[in-house]
């Protein structure tokens, strides 16, 4: 499953819009907060998750990696 | 001189240097550059923080020569050219200019030094250089180090801002400009708000990634996802070779692409843990009995195993003593290691008595030797136009990446001061344009994803590991129906998905380059496997295989390797 946004927690910091290196965020102006646009496109690679400060995102391996 | 350019180009920035590729070779460059005072503008595809193969964090760093500890450029080529070309599944041999590999070798230190000043830390915990055991074969000498990386991108990324590099990111390449056989810039576009941008450059320098996209990648594949790991980042679709090709550029060494390099898809980074012959460990089939651990890593004997219905194979390390599996643990090959580690927690599998399997061998262009033919002082074949690290042939990997992106910054002040100002071909802005934006007004067409695993499911097919004449000749067939049914149907809603259809015509560009290097290759060599050819061609022993584009029609020859320079051949004391 790629990135999910926990949007209880996510302050709106733009990290993870910012540094996604597949660019798979997109910003919802209205919202003011991450949205997962093309969320087939993620690798899992987990910069997200890593950079995010307030833990908002999380990231589950696909099913083919167990 | 008053031109039209400004009807189709939204932003047109004239710089003395473009950077294309903002990773381990581009952004030193770039900070070296602008500190000798020349103007630099990077484009970057991604965002310079968090891209490319260091995206995540490295934890080793090959030094190079280091004369304190005995160690020479001669050595370490040697090693090189025997050893890990071969072991990277290239073959062995030497396909690329011995010259630049020695002086990159020899000036290691140097560099490791420049990426001090940047900021980059080199240092351990305790504050000394941390020699490791080394993963890579190099057995006792002092060479590799283990680095706390997993923040060098930021802070690479934050060298270059401070140096007063102009940075374009979310900026895809889209073509090399040229005048009068020479490259005098460069056309992009943004990809998030489709902005179409004209770069004039009195230098040019490529710096992406491989286009590891045309195979299907090192990772447990998915149905649903369709980017993966492939020990290269997802982002990797081979921009700057497949720009340069259609410039004119000569590429080398398109057939050598290698093979996966992952031992367990499944363990991720862990996978990597058991990739060090420093420190002991077990290959075993999957009855239990021990195999030759050397098995794992050649094609052909993986194929015998396989053949006798004796794989998969396992690598464990459970019997290692804690000692050495502590060493182990430390010197690990990495470069995912956060997510490794949330992986191994949410699996649940212990590092130590894991049996990471082998997996089948799988295509992949990983080879050290393949990419855009470079001389000594990083110049392509056409004027104007350079490259380094991964783009160039035999530079590849972080150690390699970074002395050639510095060593060519020395060069620049000279190369920039020497070139009069570009003079842009608008006819040729302008069909650039015409070709890039395209796919925004086609409505029905194809999806770029869709075009990308049709290209992959040649590669993997039709080219694969086990490569013949017929199957070669029909995955190009099938390659150019693609190329002439479905190219120009490519549709794009969106700039991002605009990113993803020049992405399928680079991927389809090298994809034929890659098959038609492959037919000329009439040869076993290696992990290089011609069912219909299991000799060696003796007539391709030191060549490196050349090809390009001239006038449109592709072309391929085969060039002899140069010698070590004589003043490089040191007695050995």
């Amino acid at each position: 499953m790629p990135a999910k946004i926990d949007y209880r927690k996510c302050i709106g910091c733009k990290k993870c819009y910012d540094l996604c290196p597949i660019d798979v965020f997109s910003w919802d102006e209205q919202m003011n907060m991450p949205v997962v646009a093309y969320g087939e496109e993620c690798w899992h690679c987990g910069i997200c998750w890593m950079e995010c400060p307030k833990r908002a995102i999380d990231i589950t391996y696909p099913a083919s990696f167990w | 001189m008053a031109s039209d350019i400004d009807r189709f180009a939204e932003e047109i920035i004239e710089t003395d240097v473009l950077v294309i590729g903002g990773g381990l070779a581009g952004c030193p460059l770039a900070a070296k550059a602008a500190e000798h005072g020349l103007s630099v503008t990077l484009v970057e595809k991604s965002q310079t923080d968090r891209s490319g193969n260091a995206a995540m964090g490295i934890n080793y760093y090959i030094v190079g020569a280091n004369p304190q500890e005995g160690v020479t450029a001669q050595q370490l080529l040697e090693w090189w050219t025997n050893t890990y070309v071969r072991w990277t599944g290239g073959t062995q041999g030497r396909f690329t200019n011995p010259n630049i590999m020695y002086q990159q070798w020899d000036k290691g230190l140097w560099a490791m030094h420049e990426l001090e000043k940047l900021g980059v830390p080199m240092k351990w915990f305790d504050g000394e250089y941390r020699y490791v055991l080394d993963p890579l074969r190099l057995g006792d000498l002092k060479v590799t180090l283990n680095v706390l990386w997993l923040n060098v991108k930021p802070i690479l990324a934050k060298a270059i801002k401070e140096r007063g590099v102009n940075l374009l990111e979310r900026t895809m390449i889209v073509d090399l400009l040229t005048r009068d056989d020479r490259v005098v810039g460069a056309t992009a576009v943004n990809t998030r708000n489709g902005k179409f941008v004209v770069i004039k450059a009195k230098a040019t320098v490529l710096a992406t990634g491989n286009f590891a996209r045309i195979y299907n990648g090192d990772m447990a594949q998915s149905w649903k996802y369709k980017f993966h790991y492939h020990w290269n980042p997802a982002t990797i679709s081979g921009d700057g070779y497949a720009a340069a090709y259609r410039a004119g550029v000569e590429l080398a060494n398109m057939d050598l692409t290698g093979h996966g390099m992952i031992v367990d898809e499944l363990a991720m980074g862990y996978g990597l843990l058991i990739r060090n012959d420093g420190i002991p460990g077990k290959c075993l089939n999957w009855r239990g009995e021990e195999v030759p651990s050397r098995y794992w890593q050649s094609m052909p004997k993986l194929l015998e195993l396989e053949q006798k219905g004796l794989t998969p194979l396992y690598y464990t390390i459970e019997d290692v003593l804690p000692d050495d599996f502590q060493k182990r643990m430390e010197v690990y090959l990495n470069d995912m290691r956060l997510a490794t580690f949330k992986l191994a927690e949410e699996r649940g599998f212990n590092p130590k008595t894991h049996r990471y399997e082998v997996p089948p061998p799988m295509p992949y262009t990983f080879s050290l030797v393949t990419g855009i033919n470079v001389g000594e002082e990083y110049q392509t074949s056409l004027k104007g136009v350079y490259a380094v690290g991964d783009n160039a042939a035999g530079l590849h990997g972080a150690y390699m990446a970074v002395p050639s992106g510095f060593l060519l910054a020395e060069n620049l002040p000279s190369i920039v001061n020497n070139t009069v100002e570009p003079a842009i071909d608008d006819a040729q802005v302008e069909s650039q344009k015409e070709m890039a934006l395209a796919p925004l007004a086609v409505k029905d067409g194809t999806e770029p994803m869709e075009l990308e695993c049709a290209i992959r499911y040649i590669c993997e097919r039709y080219v694969g590991m086990l490569k013949s004449e017929g199957k070669l000749r029909e995955g190009l067939r099938r390659l150019g129906s693609l190329r002439r049914v479905f190219l120009p149907r490519l549709m794009a809603e969106n700039p991002h998905y605009l990113m993803r259809a020049l992405e399928v015509r680079n991927l389809m560009d090298l994809a034929e380059v890659h098959i038609n290097a492959c037919l000329s290759r009439k040869e076993t060599r290696g992990d290089y496997i011609r069912l219909d050819y299991p000799e060696i061609d003796s007539a391709r022993d030191n060549m490196i295989t050349i090809q390009r584009l001239k006038e449109g029609k592709p072309i391929l020859e085969t060039r002899e390797v140069p010698d070590l320079k004589p003043e490089y051949i040191k007695e050995e004391a």
